[in-house]
């Protein structure tokens, strides 16, 4: 096992144990940050599994679009705009 | 080591499965699909599968916020 599996063992057990963090988690707002988590997990683990450029364009498009998902389940949740 | 890698990841999916389906808040229900997606995700790299794997990571997110826009829709009405 050689330095870049072992980062990937390290990358997938982050994201099981995120995963397991979310379930357990009874707060809502609590399990936003775990889903972050996860996803940082799965993005630097799409890129340990496959070294190419494209995947790493897949990666960042990956990062930035669950990031986006969890800010706007965070704001849809808190109630959004107040003037509508 | 795929073997490794497919049990740790396909018990992602699982979990992000059965969380889907037993959760009860719709808000969870969502969390829950985002972890079912990041699960999915290695395996399209073990394929080499790149361009799904873009198309997904583009799709999955703009999914999610469509469903919060009609979720937020039906908040107000009610």
């Amino acid at each position: 096992m050689n330095g870049q599996e072992t980062a990937l063992v390290i990358c997938a057990l982050i994201g099981l144990y995120a995963a397991l963090r979310i379930i357990f988690e009874r707060n809502t707002m609590r399990k936003l940050p775990f889903l972050n988590v996860l996803t940082f997990a799965i993005s630097g683990s799409i890129v340990l599994i496959l070294p190419h450029p494209l995947a790493i364009l897949a990666a960042a498009a990956y990062f930035v679009g669950s990031t986006l998902e969890s800010n706007a389940i965070a704001s849809t949740w808190a109630g959004g705009r107040k003037d509508d | 080591m795929i073997d490794t890698m497919s049990i740790i990841f396909g018990a992602i999916i699982l979990i992000g499965v059965l969380a889907t389906v037993f959760s009860g808040d719709p808000f969870d229900k969502l969390i829950s699909l985002g972890i079912l997606i990041g699960g999915i995700m290695p395996f399209f790299a073990y394929r080499g599968l790149l361009d799904i794997l873009a198309a997904t990571a583009l799709i999955a997110p703009l999914t999610t916020i469509f469903i919060l826009m009609a979720m937020r829709r039906h908040l107000n009405e009610s």
